[in-house]
């Protein structure tokens, strides 16, 4: 389904790199949840890579693109309000990014580090819209960062085949914001199920189960 | 070079805020003999119409070869066997149905491809895609759904249907 060996290449670069690919044992335990759902309804957060819109679409499907990294990554001015004394996170603007989704259709939310990214006091309101899309057991599938992992904001994360990550920009630009805990994490989502899969990159894979 | 300088088609050109019932193009008019010569020996037919940058339209448009819009459109788009380029320049805003789609400026409406639906780095689409395949270049900007073309499943047979030998 790609369009030329120009967008492989560039998909698979951090095998080019020497980058190996990441399992993922969150991944695989999501695919195996949805071993019965033969046309999943999925959100990517993520800048739009080739590599995952191939995958995702092959294991059949439906995909809602929805890039909410890219302008948080570039500190877009749009969604601050610095009129006051302290900088507003205007969500609702932020949320404009999302296309039109039934509400309770997704099976899975790929959220990668996006909740590294957004500022603490947004996260409720957030995560409750981003949950609303969800079926019952749909999957919010994302990445926390450890504290001592500093830098990487700028990472970009795709999938290589439904269980293998590949990422590029790790450990670039600082985070903005202070670590999230797995207590804090499980308090926005009182009402499902949290799994997390740590990894020995300085960050933790989280599966949140509606 | 896909896009090479092709003949503009004859279009109206109308105020973005009037409306124009359906433009036909007509392209499979043939060459005059005073055309003939004037243009010098035939060269392969003329495949693509293109709207070009100064051109504003809005309506259906539909037609029997690629077309390559540079300016702006806003309407209905059925080229069923033939492909639609939104080029760098382009602005649409319609539902788009079409053999492929290429799209390197911007597009707000959902896509209905055949067989592929193509987004460069440059392009810029709002909407839902349906298609056979897509691609989509790093850089490009999508916000919308996209599902794949799926054949619908052939019926069953019966028991006396039994394929020849």
């Amino acid at each position: 389904m790609s369009a030329n060996p120009k967008q492989e290449a560039a998909a698979g670069s951090s095998r080019a790199a020497g980058k190996p690919s990441i399992a993922s044992r969150a991944l695989e335990w999501l695919w195996q949840h949805f071993s019965d759902v033969s046309h999943p309804q999925i959100l990517d957060c993520g800048s739009v890579r080739q590599a995952t819109v191939d995958v995702l679409l092959r294991r059949g499907s439906k995909l809602y693109l929805a890039d909410l990294l890219t302008p948080l990554q570039r500190a877009d001015p749009a969604l601050w309000d610095r009129s006051g004394k302290h900088p507003v996170f205007l969500l609702e603007e932020f949320l404009h990014h999302l296309p039109d989704i039934p509400p309770e259709s997704l099976s899975a939310i790929f959220c990668w580090h996006l909740l590294d990214l957004v500022p603490h006091d947004a996260l409720p309101p957030l995560v409750t819209r981003l949950c609303s899309l969800l079926g019952p057991g749909g999957v919010l599938y994302g990445f926390l960062r450890e504290p001592y992992l500093t830098r990487g904001a700028e990472t970009a994360w795709w999938l290589e085949s439904l269980t293998t990550l590949a990422n590029t920009g790790e450990g670039t630009a600082p985070f903005p914001c202070p670590a999230l805990t797995n207590r804090e994490i499980e308090r926005l989502l009182p009402t499902g199920s949290v799994k997390t899969f740590l990894t020995r990159a300085g960050r933790r894979e989280v599966l949140a189960v509606k | 070079m896909l896009w090479g300088k092709k003949p503009q088609a004859t279009t109206l050109m109308t105020p973005a805020s009037a409306s124009v019932p359906p433009i036909i193009p007509k392209l499979d008019e043939p060459m005059t003999d005073t055309m003939r010569k004037e243009s010098g020996p035939p060269g392969p037919p003329s495949t693509q119409t293109v709207l070009g940058r100064p051109v504003i339209l809005r309506g259906e448009l539909s037609g029997g070869e690629d077309l390559l819009i540079e300016g702006q459109f806003e309407g209905t788009i059925k080229l069923e066997d033939h492909c639609l380029t939104v080029g760098q320049n382009g602005r649409v805003t319609a539902e788009i149905h079409a053999r492929e789609v290429i799209v390197l400026g911007s597009v707000k409406g959902n896509i209905t491809a055949s067989d592929k639906v193509d987004i460069r780095k440059s392009g810029h689409v709002v909407g839902d895609l349906v298609s056979a395949a897509i691609a989509i270049e790093e850089g490009a900007y999508f916000k919308g759904s996209v599902d794949i073309l799926r054949e619908e499943a052939a019926p069953e047979r019966g028991p006396h249907e039994i394929d020849a030998a």
